[in-house]
């Protein structure tokens, strides 16, 4: 099929009334033709025999990483309530200033820091 | 039945599928493997991840077959799968290249011409991927489903989930696109 024929053809198949699928076989007699490289079938099957395994990966993996998740929640949880609780020993109250580390003594000391006095 | 499904319907195939049997689904693949590739290879070019998508289409066929209740035909079905991953594939190749260039029109840089034959057969094919890499990808499916499948415009609005009026106008529209790009080549 020369080029002047063929894009006659192409323009011609989208014409709502023409007989594409004549077209479409004329076009695939002329080896414009499409199809995968050999052994695709056989890469699709092994894939799919190799797809539950994919899952079972994914599904231990949020599982790893909700156990993980769960042992840093807890493991800062303990943190918070050991400084909690080590402010409380050291400063005898839960105030704000506490929890910024000013004490009474604090203010003076920053002051007699900042004058001399 | 089993070991031998080239006699078998689709539907006696998609049962055998769902049952496990993976020879009735390799028989499926075999069976709409040129169908896909026209269509994939239509839309993305001859390139190497063309076959991945269309392996895509195969697998997302064999994950949905439980779903599949066989109002449609199964090729209809499978087209559908296929124009659907081709042209979210075109989207993220979209959204790829429009991070380094500002042109829109770049997913089809990679066309190659694969097939051997006679040097007027090749450049035959040449002429329609280049054509069909031109055209903007809502008038590129409507040129691939009649040029390529050979679909009328009732199954290409079916497969495309479209409007008959729309189809028709993207015909026309497709067709003026392609007079223009055609004088080019």
């Amino acid at each position: 099929m020369n080029p002047f024929e063929l894009k006659k053809i192409m323009i011609q198949s989208l014409d709502p009334g023409t007989d594409t699928e004549e077209i479409a076989a004329k076009l695939d007699n002329e080896g414009i033709s499409y199809d995968f490289r050999d052994g695709f079938t056989e890469r699709v099957t092994g894939r799919l025999s190799s797809e539950p395994l994919a899952v079972n990966r994914d599904m231990e993996f949020r599982r790893n990483l909700n156990l993980i998740f769960y042992r840093i929640a807890i493991t800062g949880i303990a943190a918070i309530v050991i400084l909690m609780l080590s402010i409380f020993i050291a400063q005898d109250s839960f105030s704000f200033d506490s929890f910024l580390g000013l004490g009474d003594s604090v203010d003076e000391s920053i002051v007699y820091l900042l004058t001399g006095n | 039945m089993r070991g031998s499904y080239k006699l078998a319907g689709d539907d006696e195939l998609v049962k055998a599928s769902l049952d496990g049997d993976k020879l009735a689904f390799g028989e499926i693949v075999n069976r709409y493997r040129k169908m896909v590739a026209r269509t994939v290879k239509g839309m993305l070019g001859d390139s190497v991840y063309s076959e991945d998508i269309g392996q895509e289409v195969f697998i997302n066929l064999y994950n949905s077959l439980p779903g599949f209740r066989g109002e449609a035909k199964l090729s209809t079905y499978i087209q559908r799968i296929a124009v659907n991953l081709t042209l979210n594939e075109i989207k993220r190749r979209k959204r790829f290249f429009s991070m380094f260039t500002h042109k829109g029109n770049e997913e089809m840089s990679e066309v190659e011409i694969a097939d051997s034959g006679t040097e007027e057969k090749v450049e035959a094919k040449e002429i329609v991927n280049k054509a069909l890499s031109s055209l903007d990808p809502k008038f590129r499916i409507v040129v691939t489903m009649r040029l390529l499948q050979g679909y009328s415009t009732k199954e290409t609005a079916e497969i495309l989930n479209l409007p008959l009026g729309t189809v028709l106008s993207r015909l026309s529209r497709a067709q003026e696109q392609l007079k223009e790009k055609l004088k080019m080549l």
